[in-house]
C-alpha cells in the first residue's frame, strides 16, 4: 500500500516509522481527537509529552540545541505516520515551523531556552506569525520601537496551541524590519480566543493590546516576514504534506478492508466493477502523493533553490487534493456509516480538509508554482 | 570487441548516442510528424543503428544486442525521444525478439533473430480479433494441424503495420477448454507471402493508415514456425514486458503535448486569463507530480529491483493527461478548433488536431485503461471477484 520511500540506509526511517505505530497503538489518534474535541482542548498534553520524550518535537533541531539533529526525510517520515494514525497534534505548523524558525535564529541565551524547552516538552512554543486574513475581523500586528524593547499592537490569528502555549513565538512587522520576538503567554496586553477547528482542534486567536517585549526577546531580525519564515514554511509544508499523504493512504486502507468486509446483493461490495475501479483511482492518487513528497524532500538537498521551491509547492497542492479527494470517496464508499460521526473515515476527511487549507491551498500552491516556473 | 554499454558512464553513454544520431540520422527524420512511420520510410536509420551496433539495445550481446541493462535502456529510450528520433517498426526488435530468446528453438533463434537486425523481416503483431479485443482470450482464429503443417483460418484486427511486414507473430486456437479459455492458444509465425494472407489497411481518426486487418484463409504454415508448445501460448504472449511496462507509462506524450499548449497559449495570450491559468495549472502540476511517481518505479530498476503489476498506474495517468492537456488546447484554439490541419500560433503553426486526435488512442492500447484498473484491483488491492 502506498507509502513514501527513501533511501534508508542505517534503518533511521523503518525505526520511526515503527516507534510512529507503537505509540499510536498504545494512544489511538482518533481517541485522543475525540476526547480534546470534547474538551474543547488545544492540544492533547500526554500525547504531545509522549511525542516530545520520543525526541519528535525537535527532530530538525540539531543536537546542540537539544534536538534529534535529523533531517526532512525523517521528518516526512514521521508526519506521514502521524497522518495515518491521525495524532492530530500541531506537529507541522507547531513544532516544526517554531523549531526552523529557532534553528535559523542566531544564538542567544532566549534562543537556547525556547529550542531545548521545545524539544524536551517542558515549553509549548506556538508560532504567531499570521496576520487576520482579509475576510476576518482583526488588525495586522505591528511592533514599534520602545526603548531597547518593543510594544506590540494588533492581531494573530491561526495560532495552534494558543491556549496551552508557555510562549509565543511572535514574527511582526517593525517598520523598517522585521522581527521573531518570544512573548511568554501570561505577559500582560495579550489575550487568547479560540475558534473550533473542522478536524477537533482549537485554532487561536491572539490579540496584543500595547504588549511590551524587552531587547532580550529578540530571536531574529529580518528584512520582512517573509523572509524570515520562508525556511519554517517551507519544511512545515513538507511536513503538512507528508501527514496529508499518511492520511490518504490510510483512508485507502480503511475502504479497502470495509467494501471487502460490506456484503450487499449476496456479494462484497470491493467485487464490483465500480467499486474496483473507485478504490483504484484512490490508491493511484495516494501513491502520487506519496511520490511528491519524496520529491519535495529530495530536491531540498540538491543545491537549486527554485526546484527545490518549485517541488514543495508540488508536494502541498497534490498531496492537499489527493488527501481531501480521497477522503470524499472514502466517505461515500462507506456509506451511511460514513456518514457517522461513530466512524473515524469523516474525522480522516476533516483533518484532511484543515491540513489542505494549513499554509496555502492546493490551487494557490499551483498558481504560484506556474508563476515562478515562468519567471526567468 | 564488443563494447560493454553498461560499464560505460551515464554520461558518456548520452554522449555517445547523441554522435551516432549526428553523424547518421538525417535531418529530415528528425522530429517526424508521422508517430508510425513506414518501414521504407525510415530504413536508412534501421540500416544505420544496425551497422553502428545500436538497432537491439535489450537483445544479448550474443544475439547482436547491446545487452542494456533496465537502467541504460532508460536513457536510451530518453535519449530517443528527446532527440527527435523516428519511431521505426519495431516489433521484431522489441517483441518477437525477446520471446524468441526466451522460448524459441535455437534453430529459430538462428534463422529469425539475424534477418530482424538486417530489416530483411519486417514483423507485426496478430493478437487482437474482431471480437477479442480487451477479452484477448476469446479469440478464434483457428489452427489445424495437417500432416507438417496448420492450416490458419480468421482473421486479425489492429495489425500495427501489418501492411509494411512480411512475417506476423499470431495467436491463434488450437483447442477449446470452456473452464480455461487461455488453454487452446498457440503461437505461430506466419510468413505473410503464404498464398491466403490479405492485408487491408484501416485509416485512424487522424486520417492515417496505421494498422491494419489481416486475413487467413486456408494458410498453411510449417510445424516448425510453432513458438513453445502447442495450446501454451498464453504464457508466451503474456511474458513479453517485463520492465518495459514503465515505458508505457512515461510521460513523453503529455509533455510534447505540454510544449505545444504553451507555445500556443502564450501566441495567444492565454496566460492573462484567469481561468485559463487554474486551468493549466492544474495540467502543468499533473505533468510535473507525473515525473515524481515515473522516478519512484525508474529508481528501482536503477537499482536492480522488479517492477510489480502496480507500475500500470503511469499508464493510465499518463495516458488520461496526454487528453487533458489536448483538450486544452482545443479549447485554447476557439474557432480555430474547426480546422483539421496546424493552426497558427505566432510565428509558427502548432498541431492542437493532430494531437488531440493521436491522444484519443493510448487510452486504449496496450490494455485499456479500465482493463488496467480491473487488474491493478486484483493484483495490487486484492480485491474479491
Amino acid at each position: 500500500m502506498p507509502q513514501t520511500i527513501f533511501d534508508d540506509p542505517d534503518g533511521t526511517l523503518s525505526m520511526l516509522r515503527d516507534s510512529a505505530a507503537t505509540l499510536a497503538s498504545r494512544r489511538p489518534g482518533p481517541a485522543s481527537l475525540r476526547a480534546k474535541r470534547a474538551g474543547s482542548a488545544d492540544i492533547d498534553r500526554d500525547l504531545w509529552t509522549s511525542m516530545a520524550e520520543a525526541g519528535w518535537l525537535g527532530l530538525l533541531l540539531p543536537e546542540d540545541l537539544g534536538g534529534a539533529g535529523l533531517g526532512l526525510a525523517e521528518q516526512a517520515v514521521l508526519s506521514e505516520a502521524l497522518g495515518r494514525a491521525l495524532i492530530a497534534e500541531p506537529v507541522g505548523a507547531g513544532a516544526v515551523f517554531a523549531s526552523t524558525l529557532l534553528r535559523d535564529a542566531p544564538a542567544s541565551a532566549e534562543r537556547d531556552r525556547l529550542a531545548a524547552g521545545l524539544a524536551s516538552g517542558e515549553l509549548l512554543v506556538s508560532p504567531a506569525w499570521q496576520d487576520p486574513s482579509r475576510h476576518s475581523h482583526g488588525a495586522a500586528l505591528k511592533a514599534m520601537v520602545d526603548g531597547d524593547g518593543f510594544i506590540l499592537t494588533g492581531d494573530r490569528h491561526f495560532v495552534d496551541g494558543a491556549t496551552s502555549a508557555s510562549d509565543f513565538l511572535v514574527v511582526v512587522d517593525a517598520g523598517r524590519e522585521a522581527l521573531v520576538v518570544s512573548v511568554p503567554a501570561g505577559r500582560s496586553g495579550i489575550s487568547v480566543s479560540e475558534k473550533a477547528g473542522v478536524d477537533g482542534s482549537a485554532i487561536g486567536r491572539v490579540a496584543f493590546e500595547r504588549c511590551s517585549v524587552g531587547a532580550n526577546r529578540v530571536v531574529a531580525r529580518g528584512p520582512s516576514i517573509e523572509a524570515l519564515v520562508e525556511n519554517a514554511v517551507t519544511n512545515a509544508r513538507i511536513a503538512i504534506a507528508a501527514e496529508l499523504a499518511g492520511i490518504a493512504s490510510k483512508a485507502v486502507e480503511m475502504t479497502i478492508a470495509y467494501t471487502k468486509d460490506r456484503v450487499q446483493f449476496g456479494r462484497p461490495i470491493a467485487s464490483f466493477q465500480a467499486v474496483q475501479h473507485r478504490l483504484v483511482e484512490m490508491w493511484s492518487d495516494a501513491e502520487f502523493a506519496c511520490a511528491s513528497v519524496v520529491n519535495a524532500v529530495v530536491k531540498q538537498s540538491e543545491g537549486d533553490d527554485k526546484a527545490a521551491h518549485l517541488a514543495v509547492l508540488a508536494a502541498k497542492a497534490r498531496c492537499g487534493d489527493a488527501a481531501t479527494s480521497i477522503c470524499r470517496r472514502a466517505v461515500h464508499l462507506h456509506g451511511a456509516m460514513g456518514f457517522t460521526d461513530e466512524h473515524d473515515i469523516g474525522l480522516y476527511l476533516k483533518r484532511a480538509i484543515a491540513l489542505s487549507a494549513t499554509l496555502g491551498q492546493p490551487e494557490a500552491m499551483r498558481l504560484e508554482f506556474v508563476e515562478l516556473e515562468h519567471a526567468a | 570487441m564488443a563494447t560493454d554499454w553498461n560499464a560505460m558512464s551515464d554520461d558518456d553513454f548520452r554522449a555517445a548516442f547523441r554522435d551516432l544520431v549526428e553523424r547518421r540520422l538525417p535531418a529530415e527524420l528528425r522530429f517526424m510528424r508521422k508517430q508510425r512511420p513506414l518501414f521504407d520510410e525510415v530504413a536508412v536509420w534501421y540500416h544505420a543503428l544496425n551497422e553502428e551496433g545500436w538497432l537491439s539495445p535489450v537483445w544479448s550481446v550474443e544475439y547482436g544486442g547491446m545487452g542494456l541493462n533496465p537502467a541504460k535502456h532508460m536513457i536510451y529510450v530518453e535519449e530517443w525521444g528527446r532527440l527527435g528520433c523516428p519511431r521505426i517498426p519495431d516489433h521484431g526488435l522489441g517483441l518477437i525478439g525477446p520471446l524468441l530468446l526466451a522460448f524459441g528453438t535455437e534453430e529459430q533463434k538462428a534463422y529469425y533473430l539475424p534477418k530482424i537486425l538486417s530489416g530483411e523481416h519486417v514483423w507485426c503483431q496478430g493478437y487482437s480479433e474482431p471480437n477479442s479485443g480487451s477479452d484477448l482470450a476469446s479469440l478464434r482464429t483457428a489452427a489445424v494441424r495437417d500432416g507438417d503443417h496448420f492450416v490458419v483460418n480468421g482473421q486479425k484486427i489492429w495489425t500495427t503495420l501489418a501492411h509494411c511486414a512480411n512475417w506476423i507473430f499470431a495467436l491463434v486456437r488450437t483447442s477449446r477448454d470452456e473452464k480455461v479459455r487461455q488453454k487452446g492458444i498457440t503461437v505461430l509465425l506466419i510468413d505473410m507471402t503464404t498464398p491466403g494472407v490479405k492485408v487491408r489497411p484501416i485509416a485512424n481518426l487522424r486520417g492515417e493508415t496505421d494498422f491494419c486487418e489481416v486475413f487467413f484463409d486456408n494458410v498453411r504454415v510449417p510445424v516448425e514456425n510453432l513458438v513453445g508448445e502447442v495450446d501454451q501460448g498464453w504464457n508466451v504472449a503474456k511474458s513479453v514486458l517485463g520492465h518495459e511496462r514503465i515505458f508505457l507509462g512515461a510521460p513523453t506524450r503529455p509533455e510534447i503535448a505540454m510544449e505545444r499548449l504553451d507555445k500556443l497559449a502564450r501566441a495567444r495570450g492565454a496566460f492573462d486569463d484567469p481561468a485559463f491559468r487554474s486551468r493549466y495549472a492544474k495540467h502543468r502540476l499533473d505533468l510535473y507530480d507525473l515525473g515524481s511517481a515515473f522516478e519512484r518505479f525508474a529508481k528501482v530498476l536503477r537499482e536492480g529491483g522488479e517492477l510489480g503489476a502496480d507500475v500500470s498506474l503511469l499508464k493510465i495517468f499518463t495516458t488520461e493527461l496526454y487528453q487533458r492537456i489536448t483538450e486544452e488546447m482545443l479549447l485554447l484554439a476557439g474557432e480555430d478548433a474547426r480546422y483539421f490541419d496546424d493552426i497558427e500560433a505566432g510565428n509558427g503553426e502548432v498541431d492542437a488536431m493532430n494531437l488531440f486526435l493521436d491522444s484519443r488512442a493510448p487510452a486504449i492500447f496496450g490494455g485499456s485503461n479500465e482493463i488496467q484498473k480491473n487488474i491493478l484491483a486484483k493484483a495490487v488491492l486484492g480485491l474479491p471477484s
